[in-house]
Parts: C-alpha cells; structure tokens; sequence
C-alpha cells in the first residue's frame, strides 16, 4: 500500500492506535517515519501518532473545506462502489474500471510516484484465436481501413493478430508480443 | 470452499504442504553468479483478470470465481511442470508462518481469510499467489544474482497464462493493480544481497543513498516492513510505470553488480584492515554455534551471517554454499515447528535448534 503521508512511496511501517475502541490505522514510508522522527517505533508512540494523524485529518479537513475537493473525495466507482475518499484511505483501488472513474487523479499520482503516466512496458498476449482464413481477410481490410482513419492503436492491434495468425498458420511459435 | 469440482484440489493441500517441508527449494543450490553476496533474486508480476473486483473490493464469490479461472489456467501450464495447489483457507497459522519463511508467500497473505490459492512450480522456482492483494501475483525465483534468468522464466509463465486469462490492461496505464506503486509493468525485482564488509565498514547508509532512492528500495529479510537480520537485504526497484521491462531488468542486473563490486572491495579492505578482528569474529561465531544450549532463529541469522563471510573469505573451506543456505531456510521457527510437532514453545524450538546447529557444526570444525 502507499504511504498516508507522501502518497509516493510503498508504505513500510504501519501503526495502529486504538482509543475507546476507535481503532485509527496509519501507514508511512520509511522516510517520512523518519521525518517525522518515529524511526523506533516503540519510543513515545502514541503522541507521535495522534500528531501525524491529527496532521494529516488537519490538512484534508482544510482541503474539503473548499466544495468541489469534497465533492470529487466521496465520488463512487460504478462497478465496484470504492469511493475516491476510501482509495485515500487505504491507497487501494477496487477494480479496473477505477482506472477510468478517477482517471484524472490517477494520472496525476501516477507521474507523483513513477515520474510517469504512460506505460511503455510489455503487453498481454492477445488470446489465441484459431483464425481461419475468412478472418485474416477481414483483418486486412479492417486494417488498411484503420490506416486510412488514423487510427493506428487499432491498427497496431489488426497487424499483431494478422502476424500471429500467419506465423501460427506457417506453424511457427509466434514468440513473445512484448513490445518496447 | 464451495463444494464444487473446479475446487477439488483443496483436498490435497495438506499433503502438498508436507511435501514442501519435507524437501528443499531449487534456488538454495550451490552455484550460481555471484552467489558469495547474492543470495537470490527474485521477479514478481501483480496481474489482475478484467472484469473481476479487486481481492480488496470483491465478495467471496467473486473471488472464488478467480481461483476457478486460474485454476484451470495453470493446471495445463507447460512452465510450472505438475504444480501443486494449496488452498489457503485449509491452512493454518503455523503452516502460512512456514510458507513465509519459505518465500512462497508474503506476511499479508498469511493474515488475510479470503478465499485464496498458492500454486507451487516443481522446484519452488515458480510459484502463483492467488488473490493477494492482487488476482494474481507471479513469482520467480533464482539462485545468486540472475535477474535475466528469473525473467527469462517469469516471462514464458506470464505469456503462457495470458493466453487463457483476459488481463486486466489498458493502453495508458498498462496492468491495472489495486496499488497504484505497481501500476504499469507490475513487475518488481529483488535482491537479497549478504552485505556484512559494508555493514562492519559502516558505510552502507551512505550507499543506499546514492542508490537513487526514488528509483530503489532497500528492505529486511522478509519484505515490507520487516527488519534487517543478518546483514541480509531486500533490494527493488521502485517505478513501474513509464518503464519497459527490459530497462528495469537491465538496471537491476547493474544495481546489482554495483553492490556486488562495493561488497568486495569492502571485504578486501575489512581482510586488509581488520584482519585478526575478522578472524576473531568469524572463529567466535563457530564458537557460540558449536557450544550453545539456546539458539534463536534470530542468533543464528547473525551467527550465519558471520560463517558465510569466513567461507567467503577462505577463512575456511571445509563447507559449501548450500549447507549455509540450508542452515538459514531449515531452521527458521515454522519450519522447525513443521518438522518436530511438540515444538509449540520457544524454548524447546530454539533448544532443538541449538542442538541441531551444534551438530553440524561439529562436525566441520
């Protein structure tokens, strides 16, 4: 999970506080444990921890206090029902389609952490399908009309498929489709 | 388990837990690259299927639906080589604690009481955790520092599998995780390197921070959040996203022959220094492991630690690599429990472990 101060980095530490049975959980990075000075975990935890609790509640009481900041935290996904204001709390998205919910707030956390927000990295295999030849015609038609269009995500996708296909029907093994 | 046929492999948990305490994992071998200071290397994958709520946000059905879907995708994969299913919720504390020693599963995963499955390859170097906090959670595991190896390996097994499962993917941001730290390539690399010359120079500090900290994380022996034992650290790569695989495998290899030339040189400096100090270290280490009553697994990693530096060193030769490697996996406390059933205490456990130790060691010196 990530850390509850910084948002960047993989939480390490995880506290828990409980008073009058109201449990309060918190997890940081190792180095803003460390800037806020509970590097030993077991030294005066308590006031230390209500502190960065208080800190943090503080500062997002002062971000909701402004009404579109507390309108978009209690934003829902329509899949799975996980709140913006819930991903804040445990630093966990709920499904794919959270992706698209809040993908205005992910990207920009995402460039926060990875410096980033566009993957570059290696894609899934596209499912074997038995392809018969019918298929591979309609393929380059929807291809060359895909070209034309400018769409050329779609495009890269067509010639994968047809490439795969072909080689599958020259009985090659088509190799691994990561791309760089 | 819902009582179905797709989950009838439940049944065999407990006889494929024994069989895993009873033999000893591939990556413990003894030659490999750079194995005087990297124990091993390991590459994780976090996948998750499309349509399926995240193991955080799913009911119990939907994630019984998951183990179903995987279930049959990897009981025909070519990769893991007849694995064996455990089913976790047949698992108690003791036999997950064992399972984490064994780095089959991580700390969460022994705590969570979702419906979850570990899948296990032949000699341990594959392993699939199923519904942690990801669908899927691939693991591959190599003796020494191997990084292209391990993702040579984890590589074959996640083609193979996206072949039958539909991944959760877009164009944009690449596999979706529940955690936005591995969104992208999902793929995290880790050394587990043996750092005792920088640790007695006191300089790793200052090295993990030159190590570009945003890009590489430094952790303990068991992962996030645990403490270092031993001189024996976790090292990761941190960014996922905006990366390609290969770049991140290429800057692993190097961060890890980086530490690898530091660590020699440093134990050539610590040789050229503190020569009788090190002996001394070395020779009072086989002291307490030949003569103590009580050992905790605790002890014993930082005792090994100083074993493995006078084996590395050629203070010593009469020994190999997999019989240090062995001392450290066998007789961590679960796995001493596993193997002795009245070992429930403390005491008992690192009194059998004392005895154990002393055994083995007298034997050599």
């Amino acid at each position: 999970m990530l850390c509850q101060i910084c948002k960047k980095r993989p939480a390490a530490i995880s506290y828990t506080q409980i008073i009058n049975s109201k449990k309060t959980q918190l997890s940081v990075c190792i180095k803003c444990a460390e800037e806020k000075g509970i590097t030993n975990p077991l030294a005066g935890l308590p006031e230390v921890f209500s502190k960065i609790v208080a800190n943090i509640l503080g500062e997002e009481l002062a971000a909701g206090a402004g009404e579109i900041t507390k309108k978009t935290s209690s934003r829902r996904c329509p899949k799975c029902n996980t709140s913006l204001d819930k991903f804040e709390k445990t630093g966990l998205l709920g499904c794919d389609e959270c992706y698209q919910t809040f993908e205005k707030e992910l990207s920009a956390l995402l460039r926060r952490i990875h410096g980033s927000s566009k993957h570059i990295g290696s894609r899934p295999r596209p499912r074997r399908v038995v392809s018969t030849d019918r298929d591979l015609v309609k393929w380059r038609a929807e291809l060359e009309q895909a070209i034309t269009k400018e769409k050329f995500e779609r495009a890269a996708e067509l010639r994968d498929l047809i490439r795969d296909a072909e080689r599958e029907a020259n009985g090659k093994n088509s190799g691994r489709s990561r791309k760089a | 388990m819902p009582n179905d046929k797709a989950l009838e492999f439940s049944k065999t948990t407990v006889r494929n837990l024994n069989t895993l305490v009873k033999r000893m994992p591939r990556w413990l071998e003894n030659e490999a690259p750079k194995a005087n200071i990297v124990i091993s290397t390991r590459v994780r994958l976090a996948r998750n299927l499309e349509g399926h709520a995240f193991p955080n946000a799913a009911e119990k059905e939907e994630l019984y639906a998951v183990i179903r879907e995987v279930y049959d995708a990897l009981a025909s994969s070519p990769q893991l080589a007849g694995p064996m299913f455990l089913d976790m919720l047949r698992l108690g504390k003791l036999e997950r604690k064992f399972l984490v020693e064994r780095r089959l599963i991580s700390p969460p995963y022994a705590e969570s009481d979702n419906p979850a499955m570990l899948v296990v390859g032949e000699d341990e170097c594959l392993s699939v955790m199923v519904n942690e906090e990801d669908h899927l959670r691939l693991q591959s595991i190599q003796p020494g520092l191997n990084v292209e190896e391990a993702w040579r390996l984890m590589a074959l097994l996640d083609d193979d599998l996206g072949e039958h499962l539909d991944y959760a993917f877009t164009d944009q941001f690449g596999y979706l995780t529940a955690c936005p730290t591995n969104t992208g390539t999902g793929m995290r690399v880790s050394l587990f390197v043996h750092l005792p010359a920088l640790a007695l120079l006191e300089e790793l500090e200052k090295i993990f921070k030159k190590l570009a900290p945003s890009e590489i994380t430094v952790r303990g022996f068991y992962g996030e959040g645990t403490e270092v034992v031993g001189n024996v650290f976790q090292i990761s790569n941190q960014l996922t996203l905006g990366r390609t695989d290969d770049s991140i495998v290429k800057r692993m290899e190097e961060v890890g022959e980086k530490l690898v030339s530091l660590e020699d040189e440093a134990r050539e400096r610590v040789l050229d220094e503190q020569v009788v100090q090190i002996y001394d270290k070395v020779y009072r280490a086989i002291g307490i492991m030949k003569y103590a009553r009580v050992l905790t697994s605790l002890e014993l990693l930082n005792l090994l630690s100083y074993l493995r530096l006078g084996f590395d060193l050629g203070i010593f030769k009469n020994t190999d690599r997999s019989f240090l490697n062995e001392l450290m996996v066998t007789l961590q406390p679960a796995h001493i429990q596993k193997k002795y059933r009245d070992m429930e205490d403390e005491l008992p456990r690192d009194v059998h472990r004392a005895h154990i130790v002393r055994e083995k060691i007298s034997a050599l010196f």
